[in-house]
């Protein structure tokens, strides 16, 4: 019998992942042969310059994309070769999304933004997810702000509505792409707080993509890609020690 | 569809080739297609109404009264202005929709050092170039389509007129009228270039709320003043109407007023029935985020809307116009009319019932373009969506169910102005007929509505919704969750 990716104490893992685009001489390889796992209970931290593959490696851990070759589970379930409705119905089930920007649905106020994951599923909250809600809502300081619509709440708010949502179905994972990318230092502090004490005391597993030190510094693990390959794993690390690191793989380079 | 196949937005490639290279831009074929349906629409609608005038001369019962030769002359000219206008007003509509599908580019141009008004200037040229290519293709459809009908009217009316030519100077009236009316729409939907700032070029572009929308006082009072007094001369006609047939001249002007009151008004009209209906579809997350939709960009949808509208409220117009005139005319009809009386009126009713179609396809085409305005411009959006858990299958609903939302609006909206009209045009024209058997004119009568008609307008309505929504779902499943990511 197969080791499953929960005995492995992991929350997604890939296998000897692969991406190409185009063929030949003018093909490129964005991942190269990838095998890793995003640990349960973890704040993940995926950094790497541009082109290194980390969104590619994002994108199909999360069920974005498709490999070319290898295979990628979230939880125990095997994604790779799943049909795009299953693949739609577990991203809405079992992951959350935070992205740089553009995470909220303008035409929702707050609630229903929080809410769309449960109401695209034609249900409603049970019981014990609604009173998870109403925990984020108050720890995110949104109650005030439910019934705003995105334009009418600011950047730092904006995100952590996305938060509520990503963290709202208690997903096996939450991915973050650049969730600070558009905030001001202020505003990015806290939602990387938020993130790193979701993790922390709910034992919320997230992964998120950035290439900004500080923010990583907020993660239980820093996961360096270059190339195409993980070219380094590190446990917390100060942002002075990561920005130290990519400067020295830079200058290698 | 080719009509909106995308082009290339930038062409740089220099010289002859690249001055008409805007011609394949998206939604230029489709102006061009709208143009070229309206002039034919108006050139068939010139010969039918010759045809027909000639038609009624020659049957023996009608052409004898003086006063119904005088009321087919009237309702020729008059049939004639509301097509124009209709056609007009379509034209006008899809054009300014084109228009800020464009905002993006002019926002480059204006980026890069070009004046507003050399932009603007640029978009009226190629509104009139597009209004003359529409016009030509138009005049030769239309032309063609009248040959075919009248070959096959001639064999199927009895007593039609013996010689028949369809060399009617009436047909350069629609031909020119769309040529230059598409050029007016394009100076006048271009307007909004004025308002493009360079910005727009970096940043995704907004669109105007609703609260800003409405709060343009200067066009709502103008809106309201046309509807008002459209009204009051609706009514004169109507009470005109009970003394002389010439009460169509009085309310024909009061349905032109009221009705471009109801155009120019209907962001403020259309939001509150589009609501409504958007109550109608339920609360699934799939209804929730199409009926928000279709109030998010207020002025787009209200604007799709009045086009259906025009054509929903045409056909239910002339539909029970006939119908009325009918029980105008029926009064007494058990006493021995001949009822052959009415067999050319109900050809004529037939026939126009067709010719009032062709603006629902005119509205069609214009709600392929902005339902794929709508997908183009909210790829980020379906991408999230996509992202959180929007199945494809979800993704059909939604674009189908905002579709079916404007059209649904529409449709109601235009039978009732509909059944208001027709019910005042035959009214004002006949109340005061002297009718068989005894000569009395019949004075006021209720709006007489063929349930048949209403029924072929719901269905078809429903058939053009699906068939239009077709391409834009296509488009809008075709977006990848990953376009949510795009750094764009």
């Amino acid at each position: 019998m197969e080791i499953t990716t929960s005995d492995l104490g992991l929350a997604a893992r890939v296998q000897h992942l692969t991406k190409s685009y185009g063929t030949g001489a003018a093909g490129v390889r964005a991942l190269d042969d990838i095998s890793v796992g995003i640990r349960r209970g973890q704040f993940t931290a995926i950094m790497g310059p541009s082109g290194s593959g980390k969104s590619t490696l994002m994108h199909i851990m999360a069920g974005l994309d498709a490999p070319s070759e290898g295979r990628a589970w979230i939880g125990d379930t095997e994604i790779t070769g799943l049909g795009d409705v299953e693949m739609t119905v577990l991203r809405r089930r079992r992951v959350g999304f935070i992205f740089q920007a553009f995470n909220l649905v303008p035409t929702l106020d707050a609630l229903g933004n929080i809410l769309l994951p449960f109401e695209l599923d034609g249900r409603r909250p049970s019981a014990i997810e609604k009173a998870r809600i109403d925990g984020l809502v108050e720890r995110l300081g949104l109650a005030s702000r439910l019934n705003h619509r995105p334009h009418e709440l600011s950047g730092g708010q904006q995100q952590r509505v996305a938060i509520a949502r990503a963290l709202a179905t208690a997903p096996d994972l939450v991915f973050a792409d650049e969730p600070t990318g558009n905030l001001d230092s202020r505003s990015g502090r806290e939602v990387l707080e938020l993130l790193a004490a979701a993790s922390r005391d709910h034992g919320q597993s997230i992964a998120m993509v950035t290439h900004d030190a500080i923010a990583a510094a907020h993660a239980d693990r820093v996961l360096f890609l270059g190339d195409g390959r993980i070219v380094a794993d590190h446990p917390r690390q100060s942002a002075e020690q990561i920005s130290a690191y990519m400067l020295a793989a830079e200058v290698a380079a | 569809m080719t009509a909106v196949a995308v082009g290339s937005a930038l062409d740089l490639t220099p010289g002859r080739t690249a001055r008409l290279a805007w011609l394949r831009e998206r939604g230029m074929g489709a102006s061009i297609l709208v143009a070229a349906l309206a002039a034919a629409f108006g050139v068939v609608l010139v010969e039918v109404t010759a045809y027909i005038g000639a038609t009624l001369q020659a049957d023996p019962f009608i052409g004898d009264s003086g006063t119904l030769a005088v009321v087919v002359a009237i309702l020729s000219i008059l049939l004639t202005a509301v097509a124009m206008y209709v056609a007009a007003v379509v034209t006008a509509n899809t054009f300014s929709t084109i228009i800020a599908g464009r905002t993006r580019r002019i926002a480059l141009m204006r980026l890069i050092g070009a004046s507003a008004r050399s932009q603007r200037a640029e978009v009226t040229g190629q509104g009139l170039v597009v209004g003359v290519i529409g016009a030509v293709v138009g005049l030769a459809l239309g032309l063609g389509f009248a040959a075919v009908g009248i070959i096959v009217g001639s064999s199927l009316i009895d007593g039609a007129p013996e010689s028949f030519t369809l060399v009617q100077a009436g047909v350069l009236m629609p031909v020119i009228g769309v040529a230059l009316t598409t050029w007016l729409a394009a100076h006048i939907g271009s307007r909004r270039v004025l308002a493009v700032t360079p910005l727009q070029a970096l940043g995704g572009s907004v669109e105007r709320t609703h609260d800003e929308v409405s709060r343009r006082v200067g066009r709502n009072v103008g809106s309201l003043v046309l509807l008002i007094s459209g009204a009051a001369l609706l009514f004169l006609g109507v009470v005109l109407g009970l003394v002389t047939p010439l009460g169509v001249v009085v309310a024909f002007f009061g349905g032109v007023l009221s009705f471009t009151g109801i155009v120019t008004g209907a962001v403020l009209i259309m939001p509150p029935v589009l609501r409504l209906v958007g109550r109608l579809f339920g609360r699934s997350a799939t209804a929730r985020l199409a009926a928000e939709n279709a109030l998010r960009y207020p002025e787009r949808s209200s604007r799709m809307a009045i086009g259906v509208v025009m054509g929903v409220a045409l056909v239910t117009m002339f539909a029970v116009a006939l119908e009325s005139s009918k029980a105008l005319m029926m009064r007494q009809s058990e006493d021995g009319v001949p009822l052959e009386m009415f067999a050319p009126m109900d050809a004529f009713a037939g026939i126009m019932m067709v010719l009032v179609a062709v603006s629902a396809v005119i509205a069609a085409v214009g709600l392929v373009n902005l339902l794929t305005i709508g997908v183009v411009q909210r790829k980020r959006e379906l991408g999230l969506l996509r992202a959180i858990g929007l199945t494809g299958a979800q993704v059909r609903r939604m674009v189908l169910l905002e579709a079916l939302h404007i059209t649904v609006a529409a449709t109601l909206t235009g039978l009732v102005l509909g059944i208001a009209y027709g019910w005042i045009a035959a009214q004002s024209l006949l109340g005061a007929v002297p009718v068989l058997p005894d000569y009395e004119p019949a004075g006021l009568v209720l709006p007489a509505v063929p349930w048949l008609p209403v029924v072929v307008i719901v269905v078809a309505t429903a058939l053009l919704t699906v068939i239009a929504a077709v391409a834009p779902t296509r488009l809008a499943t075709r977006v990848a969750p990953v376009e949510a990511l795009a750094a764009d």
